[in-house]
């Protein structure tokens, strides 16, 4: 092999390795974590337990199904409920008025609660009174309790009284 | 008259060049000082390099023209007063639009400083060929060393330490350079002008063309990726792509050891395209990753550049000329390559930007940290993010000050590496794109490589 037909070749080598090493070490999958769809159902984690844990997940639950509701990301949603402003912005953006805001929040609300439910974490005593609180509650302190479930989940401000006993329901 | 190392006059026009190629590349660690003082945007700074690198595009070949009609003695010391002049212009601007100005001025002085020189170099060292040698290894030594000394001087200084130092070093190297413009006789400038121009060597022109505006990308993506992407230092930043020049030593070597200046060009596309690919490629965010990348691109480089400019070059005359087409092939090639990437960037960034800050929300809403916190946190983002539009975002330090209790302290520690996670990989992947089309643009320089073999040799 002439010298020149080496450095070629020798090029080729380098140059293929380099790549294919990079490929398999993952180079071609080296993205951010891509958003899940809101609309699919969510796994449920297991939680310390008590009226924290459940909180969290309702959370999540809310925020995924008011997202799945209005088309857009959990994530860009939970960015949007932080501040009024940020609200404001998203509304524009996203062409998403109170009304329709309203309505994904409670949808969130009735979707944490089928999901508590089902994964057995709410009992039904205490699903049916919360349901109809959600069903009508009005945006801003939909979005309060959507950011701190733990209020909704003993009654806080709508059912006053049920918190407790909640406690006691809970498996 | 010595024609060797020792001659003051060689030296003088060695640094002419090398000074003037290295401006091509040495504000590319700059750039991000320049963005954030000239408060402009990621578009607007790439004009300091695209602006340089288009007037030298532009003026190169009628630069040469008005050194052999001028006398290239003359010609050179009024190129390099005009270069110091302007860069004198570029460290004192204040707003984007006089630096740009600056820099179009300087590089006319550029165009005329470089092929005069290689119009006076023959007589200097005796030889065309040992002139070419010079000329290029000056130019090559400039664009390789540019970064490395501009991100050093950017960050023990400022970023207009860079221009303010080209000023004494331009004056430097036109004084021996002087003599040589007393010493000019109208008549041979009259008997340089009658000779006939050859055309140029169409397809090795064309072929630096490409592997330049490859070589760009690989300088100014890779920068760009360290010290926006990754935040570090210009300094450090410095240090790390100085792996390409230190890798083009080596290739230089190999310059000699392979005689066939057609097969080092194939060679060094192939090197040139496989290190970009590897950049495009990267598994993982660490600097170390970068360096076989580097040591490839490097080594390609010092190939590719120096077979392809011997190949322009050879048996064509007036050298000054054909050399005035060599650099308005690169430049016009880094031209293309900024303003071809820069847009598909940026626009991959911002994707990127919204893909990261999704993911490192998601990280946080589905961490074991209280809700309440949570939802702070991604307040926090969300305020960050007002000032960031464009730009590859840091959310680090929204989780600070930390938590005094020590297991809040875990959790928070945990979720901050998770994001970084998310937004190493967002700011990584940003740029990969733009890498794998340098890299194919490199690949596809082995077509005019290739016909170059066949047609014109």
């Amino acid at each position: 092999m002439t010298r020149a037909r080496a450095l070629v070749v020798g090029a080729l080598v380098f140059s293929l390795a380099l790549v294919g090493v990079y490929l398999a070490a993952g180079g071609a999958s080296y993205t951010p974590e891509k958003s899940r769809n809101p609309c699919e159902p969510r796994p449920w984690h297991e939680t310390s337990g008590g009226l924290e844990g459940l909180a969290e997940e309702f959370t999540l639950s809310a925020l995924d199904g008011a997202a799945c509701r209005l088309g857009v990301t959990r994530e860009q949603l939970a960015r949007a409920l932080a501040t009024k402003e940020n609200r404001e912005r998203f509304s524009t953006r996203f062409h998403i008025d109170d009304e329709k805001l309203a309505k994904a929040i409670r949808a969130g609300l009735l979707r944490a609660i089928d999901d508590a439910e089902e994964h057995g974490r709410l009992n039904g005593i205490v699903a049916a009174p919360l349901r109809a609180v959600a069903e009508h509650v009005p945006l801003e302190e939909g979005i309060e309790l959507v950011q701190d479930a733990k209020k909704f989940l003993n009654g806080e401000s709508f059912l006053s009284g049920i918190g407790d006993a909640l406690e006691e329901l809970l498996p | 008259m010595d024609r060797g190392r020792g001659n003051p006059r060689v030296w003088a026009l060695a640094l002419a060049v090398g000074i003037v190629l290295a401006d091509s590349s040495i504000v590319v660690l700059a750039l991000p000082d320049i963005y954030r003082d000239l408060d402009t945007s990621v578009f607007g700074v790439t004009w300091v390099l695209v602006s340089f690198n288009l007037v030298m595009a532009l003026a190169a070949v009628p630069a040469a023209m008005a050194a052999r009609r001028v006398g290239p003695g003359r010609a050179a010391a009024v190129g390099l007063a005009i270069f110091a002049g302007a860069g004198l212009a570029c460290g004192v601007s204040e707003h984007l639009s006089t630096l740009l100005i600056a820099r179009s001025v300087q590089a006319l002085g550029g165009a005329l400083a470089v092929t005069a020189a290689l119009e006076l170099l023959p007589a200097t060292v005796g030889s065309e060929r040992r002139a070419t040698v010079v000329w290029a290894t000056a130019g090559a030594t400039g664009a390789a060393l540019g970064p490395a000394v501009g991100g050093i001087l950017t960050q023990l200084v400022s970023w207009q330490s860079i221009f303010l130092i080209q000023v004494p070093i331009a004056l430097a190297a036109a004084v021996p350079i002087l003599a040589v413009a007393r010493d000019e006789m109208s008549t041979r400038v009259i008997e340089r002008e009658l000779r006939p121009t050859g055309r140029p060597h169409l397809w090795a022109n064309v072929a630096l063309a490409m592997v330049s505006a490859a070589i760009a990308a690989a300088l100014f993506l890779l920068v760009l990726l360290l010290i926006e992407g990754w935040r570090l230092s210009p300094i450090g930043a410095a240090i790390v792509v100085s792996m390409m020049p230190l890798a083009a030593v080596v290739g230089s070597r190999l310059s000699g050891w392979v005689g066939d200046p057609r097969a080092r060009a194939a060679a060094g596309a192939i090197l040139l395209a496989g290190g970009l690919g590897g950049l495009a490629l990267l598994p993982k965010a660490e600097v170390a990753l970068t360096l076989p990348p580097q040591v490839l691109i490097g080594v390609g480089l010092s190939l590719v550049l120096s077979a392809l400019t011997e190949t322009a070059l050879a048996g064509r005359d007036p050298q000054a000329i054909h050399g005035g087409w060599t650099i308005s092939a690169r430049h016009a090639g880094v031209v293309i390559g900024l303003l071809a990437l820069t847009p598909v960037f940026t626009h991959d960034i911002a994707v990127q930007q919204k893909q990261a800050i999704n993911a490192g929300t998601a990280v946080i809403l589905d961490s074991p940290i209280d809700p309440l916190l949570k939802l702070d946190l991604a307040k926090k983002i969300s305020e960050h993010l007002e000032g960031e539009d464009g730009k590859v975002p840091n959310l680090g330090h929204v989780l600070e000050p930390l938590p005094d209790d020590e297991g809040e302290r875990s959790e928070v520690v945990q979720l901050r590496n998770e994001l970084q996670d998310q937004l190493d990989r967002g700011a990584t992947h940003a740029f990969s794109p733009s890498f794998g089309i340098a890299a194919l643009i490199a690949l596809l320089a082995l077509i005019p490589i290739g016909l170059a073999r066949r047609i014109d040799l």
